[in-house]
């Protein structure tokens, strides 16, 4: 219950400090943590005997550093921070996933092409190296995502985002042969869909396993 | 004669950013320290540090709060809506394990920085 002769420090704070760019609940939450504390302290100076109009008027100086005080809770809040959650929980470590994924098997291939190993088998040359690499790439965008601080369905997704990709590539190449041919082959779309999607999937959910743990909540110690 | 302008006015901000380190440094200490013994909200701190440095080390509003949002973010610190004796609703500050583990280095390189600045200066006979 609000006492009509102090002033509604929550309004005041408000009033002066607000937008701060933060999300809503943060802000209020902001808003009645520094109207707590003017509150406390105004109270303090009533009881030590200042009178009510210049214990408000202390406290009113104190927001008037306001401009100092929205950018010192915009700086220690956001600081460092050059990512939006969404960007550091899940795009950064797809992307991490996906390039790793790509560029090992891009050298693999690579290499594959060299004189000396030309004539050996691309399973053995590029598909099985790969399987093998994969659980290190969703290992890696898993990790990454954890760190973030992301739910499960995104380090999930962080995981397996190489095969995501692949999988709509595919998926339009295999419609496109559809379309265009109608009479697909169908062992050789399923030989692709078991050796592109399903089993580098499975490695890189492998890999992505250990980071799929709900993390330690940080409590009070 | 521009140089020297210019090396003098690094010298100067470099001045400026080591003391604000050190200020910083030490209001993390004295908060940390605080919040080993038992969670208190912004106010308390305030008042607690206030009173058990003898007015050395005090805090504003534009001080405090973001020094502790900062603590929060780091993962030192964190924060509780509970009331308080009065019954009002504060937000309580407690050390979080990994604000325990960091008390202990920080209070041994705080250390360690006031030994050597005895023996340079000679801080506690002056």
């Amino acid at each position: 219950m609000h006492d009509e002769s102090t002033p509604d420090w929550k309004v005041l704070v408000r009033e002066r400090l607000l937008p701060l760019g933060l999300p809503e609940q943060e802000e209020q939450q902001v808003v009645a943590e520094l109207a707590a504390h003017l509150e406390d302290c105004y109270e303090e100076q009533i009881e030590t005997g200042v009178s009510e109009s210049a214990a408000c008027e202390t406290k009113l100086n104190e927001l008037f550093e306001t401009r100092r005080l929205a950018k010192n809770i915009q700086r220690a809040k956001y600081k460092e921070e050059l990512m939006n959650p969404r960007t550091k929980q899940l795009w950064l470590p797809s992307l991490v996933s996906l390039t790793a994924a790509m560029g090992s098997l891009m050298i693999l291939i690579l290499i594959s092409l060299q004189p000396r190993f030309l004539g050996r088998s691309p399973l053995q040359m590029v598909l099985l190296p790969w399987l093998a690499l994969l659980p290190f790439c969703g290992a890696a965008g898993a990790w990454l995502s954890r760190r973030g601080g992301a739910d499960l369905v995104a380090r999930v997704v962080s995981g397996l985002f190489p095969m995501i990709v692949l999988f709509s590539l595919v998926g339009t190449l295999i419609v496109t042969r559809l379309i265009v041919l109608a009479r697909p082959h169908l062992p050789f779309i399923s030989i692709w869909i078991a050796l592109g999607i399903i089993l580098p999937s499975a490695a890189l959910l492998i890999g992505a396993a250990p980071f799929l743990k709900a993390t330690k909540s940080k409590g009070i110690a | 004669m521009l140089t020297e302008r210019v090396e003098y006015r690094i010298s100067i901000f470099i001045m400026k950013r080591i003391r604000s380190q050190i200020a910083r440094g030490s209001a993390e200490l004295a908060i940390l320290v605080l919040l080993a013994e038992q969670p208190l909200y912004g106010f308390e701190i305030s008042k607690q540090i206030e009173e058990k440095t003898g007015g050395a080390l005090y805090f504003t509003l534009a001080s405090l709060y973001p020094m502790l949002y900062d603590l929060e973010k780091r993962g030192w610190i964190a924060g509780r809506w509970e009331p308080n004796v009065a019954g009002r609703d504060r937000r309580y500050y407690g050390l979080t394990p990994a604000g325990k583990k960091e008390l202990a280095p920080l209070r041994r390189e705080w250390n360690f920085f006031f030994q050597a600045l005895d023996r340079l200066a000679g801080v506690t006979n002056a």
